[in-house]
């Protein structure tokens, strides 16, 4: 196990150096200029050289990776060059809202998904199972967007029920949340429905029926359990998505998340903020991951003996 | 059914709860405004977005401050004087406070232009070049010019001459200064929150006690949250989703010129584009009414020069025929040059899907003259890195936001001026624009009328329209003042 953990610490690292040299590789080679996006169709040379000193643009790139480097392990994370505020403040809102986001999104769609995913393996030929199917082919194919703007239409223009944007509060939350998860619920779902079905159909379930089990303890219990490992994977992979923040959303719904900060940082050339939210964005998906393989060899005993 | 009536009995206990929360909401007279974007920074030296421009009018006040017919008024300064050399004014101060509490001091005016005009730290220090010195007076600030200037007291209505306590601190984050609102909370992709000031000076409150700018990056969600209730202003709505609120009966819209110049920007330093035949044929192919119409919904204004006719004082109104739309005598021009097969690359900014319309339109047009056109959409960085400071590409399609005084848009076309990505190159007109700095009253207007028919004559680029501002409001909101600069003034609205 020790072993395990130092390798996994090492690959930690090294993704998380290699990920910092690429971010910041990109953003060099990308046209455009952070002083020149500063200053816009206003700009003279004189306001633009003053500008690239303050923002310390006239150092070689070189030493500033470096100072960036050793600057973020020191918990010093630079300011902003977009927001003029210290990055540090600016994460302070936006990942807990992330993570929050990703929680309640995954959490939702797997609450669908299970009992509909379920339902549709037992019951193949109902009627019902027919319409879960459609609607998750519609479920996938919707643009998130448009869906978001469909439930605002309903929910918030129409009924006046829940507000149309914002993050003030759990109730903001709940038109986003539901716009992340049916899209997920539909993806994950057909696992469901696939994996049980194919549980079903396996030896140990007819030796399971034989042995005059219950109904329901082979199907939650044998069927289930071994049709689950592939739908929580996707889960996991979906939730690691989400948190590196989720941009068409988040600007439907005026939501102050990751995506917006990456996509404004991006657009500003504004390197300390990007490269900083990169690098956690990186790191909280590699400690994700890691518990999410320890987590999966609860559920999956081959993967304990490996 | 016992149930089913309990269920109606909340379900209508829901529907008049949150009736009574809007009700309530309405009668704490706050406001809540959409932008796109946040601001960049609230120190006025160092910000240069127009987003921030809008909310700082509220914030801040300088020694005058514009009106809505683009005129400047006193704000700090009570009243003024310029003595016979025309270098020499002195501005005595009327009583004021600062949000702070602190009272404006001569002290606090001296300081705040000194930092404003000085190059280390203020971005725009090169506008305030013409001050000479300024000396505090007893109650008056006086403030040497090495020359007369024109536009000198239109400079100091701009966002970057206001005046702010000398022992203010972080100003970027928490500004401070004399306008009838102050920022209270900035909570960055998410809102601003200001509150009315109690003390301004002009013993005047505004209606609302609150306005809350909500930063809402999609335009069609603005549009939902207008709907919705939740936002009751969108001062400038993406032309795209007019029709959404059109014909809404809870819903206003207005609209005005933006002041803001879209040109079709030629390099004019690059062959073929040298050749004056060459400009003025891709200047008479383009047909600005079906533009307008195809690209702004009928909604922007024609010009022909560079000024937009919100600029009323000095607006040329006579050079409509200079450039007629005339694709026989384009195509005439073109043979004549030898261009009948002329090829150019059309760089677009995506950021803008006004301009990108238009280019697209455009296209079409010269097309239709036997001209091949590459459309190539650039993303805005690229375009502010290779088109406007490398002034590397053939012809573009971007607006220059307007200002209060025409030295400041005029100045760009001189052959000198680092803004001039044109290259355009006309001696008569820098001198033109020269005088007009040192002239004033009727021959100043009579100098800029001539400069904007060099303009629409000589084709540095093809001036197409002032797209429209238009503001979408609740019904009920009213008294929207409407500006030649990028603004948006709380204090004048009520419900």
């Amino acid at each position: 196990m020790g072993r395990y953990l130092w390798q996994k610490t090492v690959g930690f690292a090294l993704t998380a150096l290699l990920v910092s040299v690429v971010t910041f590789l990109i953003i060099q080679i990308l046209p455009g200029d952070p002083a020149l996006l500063v200053l816009g169709t206003e700009g003279s040379p004189q306001a633009y050289q003053e500008l690239r000193g303050e923002l310390n643009l006239d150092q070689p790139a070189i030493s500033r990776f470096f100072g960036w480097l050793i600057g973020f392990f020191q918990g010093n994370w630079g300011s902003s060059l977009r927001y003029s505020l210290p990055v540090r403040d600016l994460l302070q809102d936006a990942i807990p809202l992330s993570i929050r986001l990703a929680l309640f999104a995954v959490g939702l769609a797997l609450l669908i998904a299970i009992p509909s995913g379920m339902f549709m393996a037992t019951n193949r030929h109902s009627p019902l199972a027919r319409i879960l199917s459609i609607g998750t082919q519609m479920g996938m194919a919707i643009p998130q967007f448009w869906l978001g703007l469909l439930l605002i239409q309903f929910f918030a223009v129409r009924l006046t029920l829940l507000p149309p944007g914002g993050s003030e509060g759990f109730i903001s939350l709940i038109l986003p949340v539901f716009t992340l998860a049916l899209p997920r619920a539909a993806v994950l779902t057909r696992f469901v429905h696939v994996g049980l079905g194919e549980a079903l159909e396996e030896d140990y379930i007819r030796t399971a029926k034989a042995k005059g089990l219950p109904r329901n303890i082979v199907l939650y219990k044998h069927a289930l359990r071994n049709g689950a490992i592939e739908v929580f994977t996707v889960a996991g992979l979906q939730f690691a998505q989400l948190l590196a923040g989720t941009i068409v959303v988040e600007q439907v719904f005026g939501l102050p998340g990751v995506g917006q900060l990456l996509l404004n940082g991006v657009l500003q050339r504004d390197l300390p903020l990007v490269q900083t939210l990169v690098m956690l964005i990186v790191m909280g998906i590699l400690v994700f991951n890691l518990g999410f393989d320890l987590g999966l060899a609860l559920l999956d005993p081959r993967l304990r003996y490996e | 059914m016992a149930f089913n009536i309990i269920k109606k009995i909340s379900l209508h206990g829901l529907v008049v709860l949150i009736l009574v929360l809007v009700q309530g909401s309405a009668f704490a007279q706050v406001i809540n405004i959409a932008v796109p974007a946040d601001p960049d920074s609230f120190d006025p030296v160092k910000t240069v977005a127009a987003a921030t421009g809008e909310i700082a009018f509220n914030i801040y006040e300088g020694l005058v401050k514009a009106t809505p017919t683009g005129q400047v008024a006193g704000a700090l300064a009570n009243t003024w004087t310029v003595d016979e050399t025309k270098t020499v004014y002195t501005f005595y101060l009327r009583e004021a406070f600062f949000h702070d509490g602190s009272k404006v001091t001569v002290d606090d005016v001296v300081y705040s232009l000194n930092r404003a005009r000085n190059p280390e730290i203020a971005v725009r220090a090169g506008e305030l070049a013409m001050i000479q010195g300024i000396e505090g007076l007893d109650g008056a600030v006086q403030i040497k010019l090495s020359q007369p200037h024109g536009a000198f007291l239109y400079t100091l209505a701009e966002v970057f001459a206001v005046i702010y306590p000398a022992h203010a601190q972080d100003l970027a984050h928490h500004p401070i200064g004399t306008g009838p609102y102050s920022l209270e909370e900035w909570k960055p992709n998410q809102h601003l929150r200001l509150k009315r000031f109690e003390q301004h000076w002009s013993g005047q409150k505004p209606y609302f006690q609150e306005a809350k700018f909500l930063i809402i990056p999609d335009e069609n969600s603005m549009v939902l949250n207008l709907k919705a209730g939740r936002v009751d202003l969108i001062p400038r709505l993406e032309t795209s989703v007019l029709h959404q609120v059109e014909g809404n009966p809870r819903i206003q819209v207005l609209s005005f010129p933006m002041n803001t110049v879209q040109v079709l920007a030629i390099n004019n330093a690059r062959a073929p584009f040298d050749d004056w035949r060459v400009r003025k044929a891709l200047a008479l192919g383009v047909n600005q009414e079906e533009v307008i119409f195809g690209a702004a919904w009928g909604h922007g204004v024609e010009i022909y020069s560079a000024l937009s006719p919100a600029m009323a004082d000095f607006y040329n109104d006579q050079l409509a025929s200079i450039n007629t739309y005339d694709p026989n005598r384009a195509k005439a021009l073109l043979r004549e040059a030898n261009q009948e097969r002329l090829q150019l690359k059309l760089t677009l900014p995506s950021n803008y899907p006004l301009h990108v319309q238009t280019g697209e339109l455009i296209a079409e047009q010269w097309k239709a003259l036997g001209i091949q056109v590459d459309l190539e959409i650039v993303e805005w960085g690229t375009w502010l890195e290779r088109v406007y400071t490398q002034r590397d590409y053939e012809v573009s399609i971007i607006g220059l936001a307007g200002r209060l005084d025409p030295h400041g848009i005029l100045v760009r076309y001189t052959t000198e001026n680092s803004r001039n990505f044109f290259n355009f190159s006309h001696t008569r007109y820098d001198t033109l624009i020269q005088r007009g700095l040192e002239t004033v009253g009727e021959e100043r207007r009579e100098t800029y009328l001539q400069a904007q028919e060099i303009l629409a004559q000589q084709l540095p680029g093809i001036f197409v329209m002032d797209p429209p501002q238009l503001v979408a409001m609740a019904k009920g909101i009213q008294g929207w003042r409407h500006y030649p600069i990028y603004v948006v003034d709380v204090a004048s609205l009520f419900r």
